[in-house]
């Protein structure tokens, strides 16, 4: 018994242990496991599962039996095959240690100062001992953004890795690891250092010691964020992260590409295995499960993630095999064509972006181009001739009665409520949403007062704090904290006009309850509408900044900075993309943080910081093509009800909430109706309420260009694109020209029949350019409101809802101008009249005198 | 089918297991992957930086994304960029002001260690939007001198009915309404652009407010001030256009008033011309930027304003200036690789040539292609550092670029068709009483537009009724303004001046008939009666004797 030595006790325990490596396809192929890590199948994108047990063994003093920490790990992922840069892919495990002191942010070195946490990166090679060693994974092959993440310099009392049951010889040295060590690394010879190179695809090693001797890519602080992190496990130790994967194209040194296999790396941190009565290394956590750490605070050495390379961490690890595919070919930056520039939308970002390698790459084909802009100046653009094509969506009055233009249907997408909310207790993330219009229109219009500051505006002193205060938000997403934050008294929207503003705006104003808490009525808690936006006039494609209220502080910098509180709360943005981004990094743009960098220095106002993981709480509104992109939640938005909109409820019940999906946009564009090609077609708000199962946020977007009047050239290409964009383009995928995410493809059949349709038969129109003219004499005073659609369709009973939209939202150009411009009013009556008046009047002052000549001269 | 994961949990010997990490190492050193994929010439590079140009090189960015090549960029402020350039954050930085040496609060503002060239990418005019209400309506026309800009901002001035604006606007007074100055609060090359011209062209105002000599990037404001800040270009523009917004005055970028369809200030020049920063009006100005033109000069292509400033042609915006990238120029860089090196090349590439043609649109003005072909010079330096980038065939004077004369250098093509300012933007004259902040993008447009639609361009709808080159009420001999038509009618009726559509088509042929009739009547009128009164005359004399 006492032959064996304790360290050999504790390798022939792990010897022993029953490792499992169980990989599974999808549900249904989940038949045998096999000999290594292989993915089932990549027709479904490779989900991949695997268990393995996993162990923490501490010498016995004094005759005492190991202590040993046995649990069984299974790491989730949700696809690992032809991926692509920066896409994200699913991870979640099961059976780890539950984490404590939990990190606001535990992305790259910020994550550190945790315990027991998973740390999850992205290594080249794949953990396959029978490969080649230089096709292996290693810790020198797995990417971190920082030096703290990978070496370590300490006093040698606290080098627990020199203490690790697993470690070799070489590394219970003072100094281990990488040897002679660069001078930047200005190691302290009393320090226990242990350097763990990084050797990048080229094969250049990176010493790894300092700043200075990281790869390239890594740089704390850069717009590129670090991927990998220490992910936190709940009390029963499972957990759940989106990893996003990197390229070759975005990390040449990690260097993974379609060629080159990587692998996903999750390391259980349990605790460093010791051999010794060695006090660092054989500790537990200091913080209790499902704690956090937001002071950033020291944390236990041997329990935290700081060590993942050292042998007894590492060997814990489980490992998901990726492939990636292949990269699209992209446009040579030396093709002499000049690009057709198509003004518009930023709905059709990601389409785009998609779809003109398919336009370059092909000599046959023009060189597309989408300049994004807003809706109304790119139709602008169209209508005087400085654009061939602009991408809308709905119709809009023609300044010029003589212009025909067309609109050809070329995506059917839309807008979402984009959402980051962490659930209470470090418990992972909300991944589903309840928000009825009424919940939208109360964050629009400023209407939660944010703090004890938005608490002094007059009117709304009552009204909660936030949107998760707000009994209608509980009762329909119970389980929330209740901490107030300013970041959830808004949701950040687009400060300039766009569509997308006016569909959701109509939304609001087609639904009962919104449009009566706009109107003035206070919700059925006594909520009520923030007075400079009562009886706001919706729709609308610009949301305004209405209020004015500054609160008043003893606070020395809000008294020098006094600025309107609801302003700085909303601070929308001028690009949808830029909503995106900040979504998805819990940075929401709310403006009021007022402090100084020194004592000496002037107070500033400025942009909060970025919201701690645990207690993230941010809306955005989106584009479904960005949502798509980024892996942003979206929120379901309620379609029908039961419930009166002046009743207090305490549930979801009786009212219907539809995320978007293929179904519910399918649902929803089946309802559009086809107004003929100088035209959107009709698809209003109050039309999509009769169906409940369509999402309320679907939109179409047009192309639009000239029927006449089009330079033929340029005429040949719009068609030409709208052909391409509506055929293979709606071809789902990845791909170059095919149809991105966060799109449902228009086809020949089915729900987008009329769709398609409509866009060859415009398609063929703008070709053709023989539209004829405008009658000479068009129809007397066609009112504007002809042109848009609601008016002409709308049912009865929504009339006053559909009246809204008909009115015209673009009559400022004129009436805030400055300078009053009479208008040049003719009257042709008048016109006729004064000349015959006139002659009227010389006829009769010459009458008089010709009458009496003539009596003289018959008297004669 | 249940397989050990790792069926080595101890080396066997630990030094073969050194010698085998170490072969490992060898090998894939040796195995300097030849199987990258040809695509993958591209890497990401990442930058940070000005929010000044951030409108332009956003939309250059999703346009190489077709090349195949990603750029993450990140408006966080000139003053930011240049830090996280320097400390090797980023792979480029953009600024619209060079390296300072020492920011304000006595900070080290250099590049450090880091060798880089400065590269201009586009121009632009550092614009004044502002919100004046008058009976509910905005001012869109607003006209201001250098000098009362500078009262503004320094607040000597602080209402809006001033008599410095009211003279600025040839007697038209606004009412009374407490100016608002809106600042940067960040770090900002906009402010440093604005405050070196106000402390070139206004010492006497700007710098015993500021307390010494020199610009800023971080505005100081005056306690006990109306003067707000905000942070980043985006909010300027909130805080403007909000409805609390009413009496304010900002300087961002031109773009930004122009995507939010909001008016700026008509500067005044030093020829007596109120004018915009118009891409043709920037473009003008900047012929008169001192480039550095010393290639061994750190600051080479770097600029001196001070002639942009007091520059003396009718159509100069006077706050124009350029925007610069900051080039890792370091054969040893450590951020740099091939890869990225090639990226950055061929992202400024498309930026320089094709990307310049947008910039008027999007409310900047293109470089004239001298510049283009210093910063390509520039750039090349990027392949002297690594002769693996490719820099073949990339042309600058081939640029599919119509404000480029081919094969001319040093021809500014958009200065030279730039046109005229009105007469009713000239000192004592006007105001014309057209809308600013449209960003013409022909020649004809920026005139003033003879057709409204002609005027249109991103950010604008034509502005219906109004016949700008006509309406002005102006002597066309001597340029002398007639007094504005509603002068001498109440204060408010002043402040919302009617201008008179200067002919209706519809009118011509009523008065045409009319002019006819009358003329008739002129013609015949006395001879007829002539005739009649002797007729009369002879009949009563007849009927006498």
């Amino acid at each position: 018994m006492s032959i064996l030595r304790p360290r050999e006790i504790a390798s022939l325990l792990l010897a022993g242990l029953l490792v499992v490596l169980m990989v599974t396809g999808n549900s249904s192929s989940a038949t045998a496991a096999s000999t290594s890590a292989q993915v089932s199948s990549a027709a479904d994108g490779g989900a991949f599962s695997a268990s393995k047990t996993i162990t923490r063994v501490v010498k016995g003093l004094d005759g005492a039996d190991d202590q040993v920490d046995s649990r069984s790990f299974t790491l989730n992922v949700d696809h690992t095959v032809n991926l692509r840069g920066r896409e994200r892919v699913g991870i979640s495990w099961s059976g780890a240690h539950p984490s404590g002191a939990r990190a606001a942010d535990p992305y790259g070195e910020n994550g550190l100062n945790q315990e027991y946490p998973v740390v999850i990166m992205q290594c080249r090679g794949i953990d396959n001992p029978s490969l080649p060693a230089a096709q292996q994974l290693r810790p020198e092959t797995c990417w971190t953004t920082s030096r703290q993440q990978r070496s370590q310099a300490t006093d040698p009392s606290l080098a627990v890795w020199m203490h690790d049951a697993k470690a070799s010889d070489e590394d219970r040295q003072l100094k281990s690891g990488l040897r002679d060590l660069p001078a930047e690394c200005s190691d302290a010879a009393t320090d226990a250092t242990h350097t763990t190179p990084f050797v990048a695809a080229s094969g250049k090693v990176y010493a790894a010691c300092s700043g200075s001797t990281m790869p390239p890519e890594a740089a704390v602080g850069a717009a590129f964020p670090p991927a990998e992190l220490s992910a936190y496990s709940d009390a029963n130790g499972s957990g759940s992260v989106n990893f996003e994967v990197r390229s070759a194209t975005e990390n040449e040194s990690l260097g993974c590409s379609n060629t080159t296999p990587c692998s996903i790396v999750a390391v259980p941190i349990m605790g460093i295995s010791c051999d010794d009565d060695d006090y660092q290394c054989r500790r537990e956590g200091r913080f209790e499960a499902g704690s956090s750490n937001f002071a950033n605070e020291g944390v236990v050495p041997s329990v935290s993630p700081q060590y993942w390379w050292s042998a007894s961490n590492w060997d814990n690890r489980v490992t998901a095999p990726l492939t990636f595919g292949l990269p699209p070919d992209a446009c040579a930056v030396l093709d002499k064509r000049a690009p057709t520039a198509f003004y518009g939308s930023e709905l059709m970002n990601q389409a785009s972006l998609q779809w003109a390698p398919a336009y370059c790459l092909n000599q046959k084909r023009f060189k597309f181009q989408h300049n994004r802009i807003g809706d109304d100046p790119a139709y602008v653009l169209v209508e005087n001739g400085q654009a061939p094509a602009a991408f809308v969506s709905g119709t809009r009055e023609i300044e010029d009665k003589t212009t025909r233009i067309g609109y050809a249907p070329t995506a059917v997408t839309g807008f979402a409520v984009g959402f980051v909310i962490d659930e209470p207790n470090n418990a992972g993330e909300r991944t589903q949403l309840n928000l009825n219009a009424r919940l939208i229109a109360k964050l629009l219009t400023q209407s939660y007062t944010g703090s004890s500051r938005g608490q002094q505006r007059p009117g709304i002193e009552k009204n909660p704090l936030s949107l998760n205060l707000d009994p209608e938000f509980i009762a329909l997403n119970p389980g929330l904290d209740r901490i107030d934050r300013e970041a959830a008294a808004t949701v950040l929207s687009l400060s300039e006009s766009s569509d997308v503003i006016k569909s959701l705006t109509a939304y609001l104003e087609s639904d009962p309850e919104a449009k009566r808490f706009i109107s003035g009525t206070p919700d059925p808690w006594g909520m009520v509408v923030n007075p400079s936006y009562k009886a706001l006039k919706l729709p609308t494609s610009e949301f305004p900044l209405r209020d004015t209220f500054v609160p008043t502080s003893s606070l020395e910098c809000y008294i020098q900075n006094p600025a309107p509180y609801f302003s700085q709360l909303a601070s929308p943005v001028n690009s949808i993309t830029k909503i995106a981004s900040a979504v998805l990094d819990a940075w929401p743009n709310v403006q009021t943080k007022c402090d100084r960098p020194n004592a000496g220095d002037p107070f500033k106002v400025g942009r909060v910081e970025r919201q701690g993981i645990g207690t993230r709480f941010m809306l955005g509104i989106v584009s479904l093509g960005d949502a798509e992109r980024y892996g942003l939640r979206t929120a379901a938005l309620q379609t029908s009800s039961n419930v009166s909109p002046s009743s207090q409820f305490t549930s979801a019940a009786d009212r219907r909430f539809v995320a978007p999906s293929t179904e519910s946009l399918t649902a929803a564009v089946k309802l559009a109706k086809d107004k003929g090609s100088r035209s959107a077609f009709d698809l209003t708000q109050p039309m999509l309420r009769k169906q409940p199962a369509a999402y309320p946020g679907t939109m179409v977007v047009y192309t639009t260009a000239k029927l006449r009047g089009l330079d033929k050239g340029e005429a040949k290409k719009v068609s030409e694109f709208i052909k391409i964009a509506t055929n293979e383009g709606q071809t789902p995928g990845s791909g170059n020209g095919q149809l991105p995410d966060g799109y449902l493809p228009i086809r020949k059949t089915g729900a987008t029949a009329a769709l398609y349709a409509s866009a060859q038969r415009v398609a063929k129109l703008i070709a053709e350019q023989r539209e004829p003219a405008a009658p000479a004499t068009p129809k007397p005073s066609k009112p504007a409101a002809a042109a848009q659609p609601p008016v002409a369709s709308a049912p009865a009973e929504v009339a006053p809802a559909a009246a809204a939209p008909g009115s015209t939202p673009t009559d400022s150009v004129v009436a805030t101008d400055a300078t009053v411009a009479t208008a040049a009013q003719s009257s042709g009556p008048a016109g006729v009249l004064l000349p015959l008046l006139i002659g009227l009047a010389v006829l009769a002052g010459l009458g008089g005198p010709v009458t009496r000549l003539v009596h003289t001269w018959r008297s004669r | 089918m249940n397989t050990p994961l790792n069926s080595s949990p101890r080396p066997a010997g630990r030094k073969r297991a050194a010698l085998a990490a170490l072969v490992a190492l060898l090998s894939s050193a040796l195995l300097i992957t030849s199987a990258r994929p040809a695509q993958a010439a591209y890497t990401q590079i990442e930058g940070s930086g000005s929010t000044w140009s951030q409108g332009i090189v956003a939309q250059w960015i999703s346009d190489v994304d077709a090349n195949g090549m990603k750029i993450a960029y990140n408006g966080a402020g000139s003053s930011q960029g240049r830090k996280d350039f320097a400390s090797n954050v980023t792979d480029f930085g953009i600024t619209e002001i060079p390296y300072q040496g020492k920011d304000e609060f006595g900070a080290v503002d250099t590049a450090g260690n880091r060798e880089f060239a400065y590269m201009p990418i586009v121009a632009g005019g550092t614009a004044f939007t502002y919100q004046v209400k008058v009976g509910g309506k905005p001012i869109k026309d607003l006209r201001l001198s250098g000098d009362t800009i500078a009262k503004i901002f320094t607040n000597k001035i602080t209402n809006w009915n001033d008599a410095a604006i009211t003279k600025d606007n040839n007697g038209r007074k606004l009412p009374s309404l407490t100016i608002v100055p809106v600042v940067r609060s960040d770090g900002s090359g906009t402010t440093a652009q604005f405050t070196a011209w106000l402390d070139k062209q206004f010492p006497s105002i700007w710098q015993p407010y500021f307390g010494k000599t020199g610009l800023t990037s971080y505005y100081p404001k005056k306690s006990g001030t109306k003067t707000i800040s905000a942070a980043g270009s985006d909010q300027v523009m909130n805080t403007i256009s909000g409805s609390a917004g009413n009496g304010t005055i900002g300087y961002v970028e031109y773009s930004y008033p122009v995507n939010k369809k909001y008016p700026v200030v008509k500067l005044l020049n030093k020829a007596g011309y109120f004018v915009e920063p118009t891409q043709y009006n920037v473009a003008v100005a900047l012929t008169k930027a001192q480039i550095n033109s010393d290639p061994s000069s750190q600051a080479y292509l770097t600029s001196i304003l001070d002639g942009v400033y007091t520059s003396t042609d009718n159509r100069a915006y006077p706050l124009s200036s350029y925007s610069y990238m900051l080039l890792p120029t370091g054969a040893k860089d450590q951020r740099m690789t091939t890869s990225k090196r090639q990226t950055l090349a061929d992202f400024m590439f498309y930026s320089l040539c094709e990307g310049q043609s947008k910039a008027g649109p999007y409310g900047y003005s293109p470089l004239p292609l001298n510049l283009v072909q210093a910063g390509f010079d520039q750039l090349k330096k990027l392949s002297v550092a690594d002769p693996a980038v490719d820099f073949k065939d990339r042309d600058v004077t081939k640029c599919n670029n119509p404000t480029f004369v081919a094969g001319n250098l040093s021809k500014n093509k958009l200065a030279e068709i730039a046109p005229q300012p009105p007469a009713c933007d000239k000192v004592g004259a006007g105001p014309c009483g057209t809308a600013t902040g449209t960003a013409p993008t022909t020649p004809e447009a920026a005139k003033g537009a003879d057709t409204p639609a002609g005027a249109a361009a991103p950010g604008e709808a034509p502005v219906a009724g109004a016949a700008p080159e006509a309406a002005p009420v102006i002597d066309p001999e001597t340029g002398v303004a007639a007094p504005a038509a509603a002068s001498t009618t109440g204060e408010a009726a002043v402040a919302v001046p009617t201008e008179l559509a200067s002919g209706r088509p519809g009118d011509a042929k009523v008065f045409g008939a009319l002019a006819a009739i009358e003329l008739i009547i002129i013609v015949l009128a006395p001879g007829v009666g002539a005739v009649y009164f002797r007729r009369r005359a002879r009949r009563k004399l007849g009927a006498v004797s």
